[in-house]
């Protein structure tokens, strides 16, 4: 099956600093990736270029076949490239339901059933017109999530989804994301928190100091000696 | 609630309609002035107040109109009605040739490019003799056209306002907000905020051209520094601010209320009125950011219509 994403030697300097250091994969449709890595290994910058946040500096980013690593943020985003931030960008002074509606295009009626539907579906139809700055934490980071999946992309990245929410709408949150990829989307998620990526994944990237250091389905990643090594020093 | 709105708000426009018939010729030119000072803050609002691109430049477009009409008026002998939309149209240009670059500068360095945008503007007509008169200026054939620039300036004051709260009220519009809100967030969510940036910029440029346009048929004589003075910026800038940047009514509450202190200062205080005006500013900034309808809007949740 031809692939949805296909990063090949990819590359992001800053400074004398190397982020991500000719790191290639290949997402395939309707699967749930994780990428992890020890903090300052890349996973953001990974991340950055391929919305286009950040100009890579080598390497090709190829989406549904088609090069995507010249396009501008917007353009990408318009393509079908979905993301969350680590730090929640949502909208503060728009409301919750005016963050989901303003991605949308054409039909404004279709466009706020649609945000009150995801709404709902992040149990946050009561706080619709809050501003979402009043919102809490766990909230906005919903919020983000539900905005998101406004646009319908085929391929979501989510940085972090986990933390600093609590369990039962985490638990919402991992089913929302399982159903999505049901449904055909391709999801990959920068977390930390190990029971998530465990459960969640079915084949795991691993980050540091920028390359790509193994790759594989959890339980495999779990036991690789390189990955141990690089989360605990040797 | 809002029936009660709407009639007041006609009540006010009749009235201003009819005003030139009784009014006394101060008071006629004094709300001539307020509605400048709208189209003004008002349009100031639609660049800075929703996207967060805090112009401190923008007379340039009120001096670039004002110009354009006075040379259309004296060297070509246009009617000033005319060479008042030819003001705007002016400004609009301006705002896309300097737009493309400005725009793509982040908080203070837009800001002081459009400061130097204006300095620049004041210099160029200064030096182009010929056309513009230089530094002694241009002066318009004499014609009495008071209560028409009246009626004219006023169209333009609830033009802009209108326009205002169609955007406000649009999906056009809570995108503006989202480039105020996170610009980079905005832009991963997949909107052309350039493109976004330049056409409220555009939007913003109309009004002062105009404005400018009228004010210098008004006049009967225009001068660099009469029409690219910063200190109209600033007048702009407090008058949104005060009355809430980003919303629909607070550069029409800005505009009248402070407009109204300043002549009342003026009129008192002849030597100390800048002095207490500074003060009013350095108020509104350090004790309500937001304004009197932003206060209003975050406290009460009123909608974004006001």
């Amino acid at each position: 099956m031809a692939a949805v994403l296909e990063v090949d030697g990819l590359r992001k300097r800053f400074g004398g600093v190397t982020a991500v250091n000719g790191v290639s994969l290949a997402l395939e449709a309707r699967r749930i990736y994780g990428l992890i890595g020890p903090n300052g290994s890349g996973k953001t910058t990974f991340f950055n270029c391929i919305t286009g946040l950040e100009r890579r500096d080598a390497g090709r980013v190829i989406f549904k076949g088609e090069r995507i690593d010249q396009l501008k943020p917007y353009q990408i985003a318009l393509r079908g490239i979905g993301r969350t931030f680590q730090v929640i960008r949502v909208f503060p002074e728009l409301t919750a339901l005016e963050n989901l509606i303003v991605v949308t295009r054409g039909d404004a009626g279709a466009a706020g059933r649609r945000a009150r539907e995801l709404l709902g579906l992040v149990r946050l139809d009561g706080l619709r017109n809050e501003y979402a700055g009043n919102l809490s934490y766990g909230q906005q980071k919903l919020v983000e999530f539900a905005r998101v999946l406004m646009r319908d992309p085929a391929l979501i990245l989510l940085d972090e989804p986990a933390a600093g929410v609590n369990r039962t709408l985490l638990n919402d949150l991992l089913e929302a994301v399982r159903r999505l990829r049901d449904q055909g989307a391709t999801v990959l998620l920068v977390e930390h928190d190990m029971k998530v990526v465990m459960g969640l994944c079915e084949t795991v990237f691993v980050l540091d100091h920028g390359d790509k250091i193994a790759e594989g389905p959890p339980g495999a990643i779990q036991a690789d000696e390189r990955v141990i090594e690089a989360y605990f020093g040797r | 609630m809002i029936r009660a709105f709407l009639a007041t708000l006609a009540g006010v426009l009749v009235l201003l309609a009819v005003y030139p018939t009784f009014g006394t010729g101060y008071g006629v030119r004094a709300t001539q002035q307020v509605f400048m000072w709208i189209v003004l803050a008002g349009s100031w609002n639609l660049i800075s107040g929703l996207t967060g691109y805090v112009s401190f430049g923008h007379v340039a477009f009120y001096g670039i109109g004002a110009y354009a009409g006075a040379i259309l008026v004296t060297r070509a002998g246009w009617a000033w009605e005319p060479a008042a939309l030819a003001g705007g149209l002016a400004a609009c240009l301006l705002a896309v040739l300097i737009g493309y670059p400005c725009l793509r500068l982040k908080g203070p360095y837009f800001a002081i490019a459009m400061l130097g945008l204006n300095e620049v503007l004041r210099a160029l007509v200064s030096y182009f003799e010929g056309l513009t008169g230089g530094g002694s200026g241009l002066s318009l054939p004499t014609l009495d056209a008071s209560v028409p620039i009246y009626y004219a300036m006023g169209l333009t004051a609830m033009l802009v306002t209108l326009l205002t709260y169609r955007i406000v009220t649009s999906r056009f519009g809570l995108r503006l907000m989202t480039i105020r809100e996170d610009e980079v967030a905005a832009e991963a969510m997949g909107i052309d905020t350039a493109r976004h940036k330049l056409g409220a910029f555009i939007l913003s440029a109309a009004g002062p051209g105009i404005a400018g346009a009228l004010t210098a048929r008004d006049q009967g004589y225009i001068e660099p520094v009469s029409v690219f003075p910063l200190a109209m910026t600033i007048t702009m800038i407090v008058m949104a601010l005060f009355g809430g940047k980003g919303t629909v009514w607070g550069p029409v509450l800005g505009a009248a209320v402070l407009f109204v202190a300043q002549e009342m200062l003026w009129a008192r205080f002849p030597y100390l009125h800048q002095l207490l005006f500074g003060t009013i500013i350095v108020a509104v900034v350090l004790l309500m950011p937001r304004g009197v309808l932003g206060i209003l809007q975050m406290k009460y949740r009123l909608p974004r219509t006001i």
